[in-house]
Order: C-alpha cells, then structure tokens, then sequence
C-alpha cells in the first residue's frame, strides 16, 4: 500500500453566519495515498467543496477549522498563514470549477502561469519563460508557444481549464484539489479534461483529489471514492467495490439514482426529501430522515466510521441488510 | 492510457491576434486637443511667437490681427504666447493635483476594499466627512489656512481629493476580492499585497483611469477658479485664470483678454474630458 500523503482527522470546518455558527465539515476522517486519485462525492452541500477549502485552510474568520490535517505528517491546523502560502500552491494545487472565472480577465494566461513560477520557484527569468510555455504544452494547448500571450477570453472553456490546470501545476505539486473541475464543461472536453488528469498522475507522480456529483466521472477516473453526507463521510473504499456492493444506505440510493442509458422511458429513482440543513443532525445518523432501512438502532449515535475490510470503511449500521435488498429493489 | 495525448483538434489561430478597432471620433478628438496643449507645455518656446512677458508700449491692447493672433494686453505682452506658456503651468496643475489623490486613493481605497473590518468602518466615516462639503468649498477653506500659492493648491487637493479615488477603487475591490481568481491567487499561496495589487487591481483600474481624465479637466478648471480668485498661481505667472482675471478689468476695451483664455480654459477641459469618454469607450469594448 502506497503511504498516506494526507490524513484528514476529524475535521471540523464551522462557519459564522448571522443565525450563528454553523458546522459545515462535521469530522470528516479521509486519506489521501502518495499517486491516487481519490473521488469525493456527495449531494450539492454535502461538505465536498468546504472539505477542500479547509484543507488549505482558505476559510476566512471567523470561520474555524479544527481537528488535524497531516500533511506528511505535519499538522496544518496550527500553521500560521505565511508557513501555509508556502504549501498552498507550492505543494498542494487547487483548480476550479469555472474556469471562466477563475482566470484573471486581465492578465494573459502566460502571465498568470508566471506569477506561480515566481511565488514558488527560483527560477530566472528565461527559464520561467521556458516552463511556462512547456506547462502549456504539457496540459495539451496546441501551438502552446503563440499562445503564452493570448488573454483568457481569447480561449475556449476547455482550454481556459487546462490553461488553469497548467498554473496548478507550475510548482509541481504533489496533491491536486480539483473542485468539479468538469462541471462547467460538455462531455467531450469532460472526458478530455479528465484523461488529462490522469495523464498528469502518471507522470508526474502526483496524487489528485477530484470533488464531483458525478458517479460517472467517478467510475472512469478514481482509483478510491470516498461518498460525503451532510459534512460527514459516509463510506470510502476502492472505486469498483463500492459501486459493486455499497455498504452505506445513502451510497446506494447516489447508484440506484443513476438512469441506466440501456433502458428507455425508466422512472428517476431519486433519493426522496432534502439532505438536513448543517449542524441540525446531532448524535445519530445524518441519514436517517431518507432512509429506507432506518431503525431505532441508527438513532442512538453517530455511526462511526468503521473498518469492514477489503480496505473500506462505512458508516452504516445497516451494512450487511443493504446487500440483500440491493438488487431486489 | 499515458500514450493517448488528449490535445483539442483546434487548428492554432494564425490570424492577427489584436484586431484594432478604429477609436472613436471623441477619443481622436480628446487625443489632438490633449496632446496640442501637452505640446503647448512641453515646449512653449517653439509655439509661443513672441516672449510672453516681453512689454510693448507701442502696441497697447491691440485687438486681434495677423501680428498678433489674440491681441495684446494693457501692458503689450502678445496673449498668444501668454496662453501657450500658461499651459506649461495648467497642465502641472492638471497631473500634480490628480496623480497623488490618485495614488494614495488606489493604495487606501484597494487595502480597505480587500481587508474590510474596522479600517473600513472608519474610511466610511471619512468619506462621509469629506463629501458633506462641496469639494471646492473645502478646498479653498484649505488654501485660504495655508496661504495662496501653487503648491498649496496641490497640498489641498490632495488632501481632499484621494477619497474620491480611494471610493472609487474600494468598491471595485470589494467586488473582485469575491471572484474566483482572486480565491485562486489565494490557493497559488500568493500574498495578499500580490493578490490586491497584481490580480485585482489591473481589473479596477478602468473606471479609475476614465475618472482621472475628468478629474484633470476639473482640476484646470478649479485651478483657473483659484487663480481667478488670487489664491492660486500669483499674477506674475502666466496662468489661464489668472489672465482672465487680468482681462476682466478690460472687458469693454480689449474682450480678447479674457475670451481666449477662457476658451483656452474651456477647449482643453473638453478635450480632457473627450478623451476620457473615448477611453472608457475603448476600455469597455476590450472586454
């Protein structure tokens, strides 16, 4: 097994809002190996994205984040802001989800792979140059040289992400955050985006943690997924044997909701109610008002995130029941 | 897998990249009439037909005519080249009482538009402060403390000034520091003093840059007011308020006095402010 590079242990991201604070991340244990591409999904509010930001500790206060984030064995939490600009970007990257508004309109693209080089390299000047245009090449922007100058607007969607792809990368980090970095994206340049990351992983060794909603995406590009319920985690394991078997009743109500493109004119089998509104959950299951399997056992606390082998780990009191009725339903 | 290079099946666009669009006939307009008077204050001794302090005694108050384009004044200087040396010293009073208002309003307004908090608070007050006052009212309260004079005029302006920009460039910064490249800047772990500067602050400039070419021509004409009021440039200079102040005595004698400088007061405010349209007019079409 490769050795963890991130160990996320409960953590716990709060926000202050006018109705007072609000638990958006609610212990989330997650670990990311050295080279793995590890899927995070979840409903809309689930904690994916705030799971992300906390990570580089982007939470403005008074939001707080507590509980440990090892990086290489070195806790986060406690770093002071200019320590942590020296991780952000020079050892973890983070890309976007709209890559049209993530760019900056008025700076050209080159420029803007520039100023990482110079944050976080030493590199001279020529050189800089050099990488930049190499950076470009590597993300797949064709006649990478010309277009060093060209201004954001001057690129199509898919390029503006691989264009904030290649400034991700300028100080080759070792962890990719990738927020729904295909979202705003057709399928075509999805699937295109998404080889691309994995062409990086191979080649550069580095490790990627893909927020997304999409279970598809998830199938083709993740080696671990790891599924997000109301700020918690509800199960991680290997990407096939979670699809295969879910061990989590929200994991499989995500796969049952999935149309299957062999069968025309089927009902959406959509996971009935709203997830609960943050910090409303208390000591039980996140899950329960949607649960079909839901019994007393669920109410008396927390399901904790346990072991139950082949490397997985759920948070369901019911693991075992799920599999018998999976296919029955 | 690492074999399959995914490269979009674009064909690399050769055609040239910045297409010029024909300015606008304002910009055109406000360039020529700027850049003459620039010309005018750069180098007045080649445009200036005669020397503009020279007396003449045989050639009192004659009105305009091919000797002297504009006439002479009550002493015989040619007021032609009074004008075009007064330029030398209405363009300085248009860059020195805008170009520090500018750069301390940009730095203050960009810091309390990205930090917020309690500086915000308390610049909030300030501008309330200062904009209760009608601008010039305070400025010549100002000036009036100090002493006439130039470069109390600059201390003044400045004083009051900066806000205007400070305002302006604060709530283009409160707005940006939300876009997502400004988050991104972040993540890249780049300072905040990089992210407000480098990032954000190309993208407030526009609105700042258009504002400062009115500010100049209001600036000119609040200039000439002080002049005209003796509390700005002192009358042995040559400046456009002051001529007309000079003139006014003469009105019914010799108009050309005080009629070509004011139009030269009101055709440089135009052109100023022209060229301001025009360049918000080329600025909004780049985007």
């Amino acid at each position: 097994m490769r050795a963890p590079l991130l160990l996320l242990r409960g953590l716990q991201t709060t926000l202050a809002t006018d109705n007072g604070a609000l638990t958006v991340v609610d212990g989330v244990d997650l670990d990311v190996r050295e080279g793995e591409i590890l899927g995070l999904v979840g409903e809309s509010g689930s904690g994916k994205s705030m799971t992300l930001r906390s990570i580089l500790r982007l939470i403005r206060p008074p939001g707080r984040v507590s509980g440990e984030i090892l990086w290489r064995g070195r806790d986060l939490v406690p770093l002071r802001e200019p320590e942590m600009r020296a991780i952000r970007g020079r050892e973890i990257g983070m890309i976007f989800q709209e890559p049209m508004t993530a760019l900056n309109p008025v700076l050209s693209v080159g420029r803007q792979i520039l100023e990482n080089l110079r944050a976080h390299t030493d590199l001279g000047r020529t050189a800089r140059r050099n990488r930049t245009v190499e950076l470009l090449d590597l993300v797949g922007i064709p006649a990478a040289a010309q277009r060093v100058n060209d201004y954001p607007h001057q690129f199509s969607g898919g390029m503006r992400q691989r264009a904030m792809i290649a400034i991700a990368l300028a100080s080759n980090p070792s962890l990719l955050l990738a927020d729904e970095p295909t979202t705003a994206l057709d399928v075509t340049i999805q699937d295109q985006i998404l080889k691309l990351l994995l062409r990086l992983r191979e080649t550069l060794g580095m490790a990627v943690i893909l927020v997304t909603h999409d279970l598809g995406v998830v199938a083709q590009s993740c080696d671990r997924v790891a599924v997000m319920y109301a700020g918690r985690v509800a199960e991680i394991g290997e990407v096939s044997a979670v699809f295969a078997a879910p061990r989590h009743a929200y994991t499989l109500g995500l796969l049952q909701s999935v149309p299957d493109a062999r069968r025309i004119r089927q009902a959406l089998r959509p996971i009935g109610g709203a997830p609960p509104p943050p910090g409303t959950v208390g000591d039980r299951c996140a899950f329960i008002p949607r649960c079909d399997f839901a019994t007393a056992a669920c109410e008396v606390r927390r399901p904790p995130l346990i072991s139950i082998g082949g490397g997985r780990l759920a948070a369901c009191v019911h693991g075992d029941r799920l599999q018998q009725a999976e296919w029955a339903a | 897998m690492s074999s399959t290079v995914p490269t979009l099946s674009v064909a690399p666009a050769t055609e040239p990249r910045r297409v010029w669009k024909r300015p606008p006939s304002a910009f055109i307009l406000g360039a020529i009439i700027t850049a003459g008077f620039l010309l005018a204050a750069i180098a007045p001794g080649l445009l200036a037909p005669y020397d503009p302090l020279a007396f003449d005694y045989d050639n009192l108050q004659v009105g305009p005519g091919a000797a002297h384009w504009f006439g002479t004044d009550n002493f015989g200087r040619d007021v032609l080249s009074r004008i075009i040396w007064a330029s030398r010293i209405d363009i300085q009073i248009a860059l020195f009482c805008t170009i520090p208002p500018l750069l301390i309003g940009t730095a203050v307004g960009s810091l309390v538009g990205y930090y917020g908090g309690i500086a915000d608070t308390i610049f909030g007050r300030i501008v309330d402060l200062v904009i209760t006052f009608p601008f010039i009212v305070l400025v010549i309260a100002i000036v009036a403390v100090l002493g006439p004079g130039l470069v109390n005029v600059y201390i003044a302006v400045t004083s009051v000034g900066w806000v205007f920009y400070a305002r302006l460039v604060r709530s283009q910064v409160m707005v940006l520091r939300q876009a997502d490249f400004a988050a991104a800047g972040q993540v890249m772990g780049y300072s905040a003093a990089r992210i407000i500067f480098r990032h954000l602050l190309p993208n407030a400039m526009t609105a700042v840059i258009v504002y400062w070419m009115t500010d100049m021509a209001l600036d000119i004409l609040l200039g000439s007011s002080l002049g005209y009021l003796g509390l700005g440039a002192q009358p042995p200079t040559a400046e456009w308020g002051v001529l007309v102040s000079d003139g006014k005595n003469f009105m019914d004698t010799a108009w050309w006095m005080t009629v070509f400088p004011g139009a030269a007061i009101v055709v440089c405010g135009t052109g100023l402010s022209l060229l301001g349209d025009g360049v918000a007019d080329l600025l909004a079409v780049r985007r």
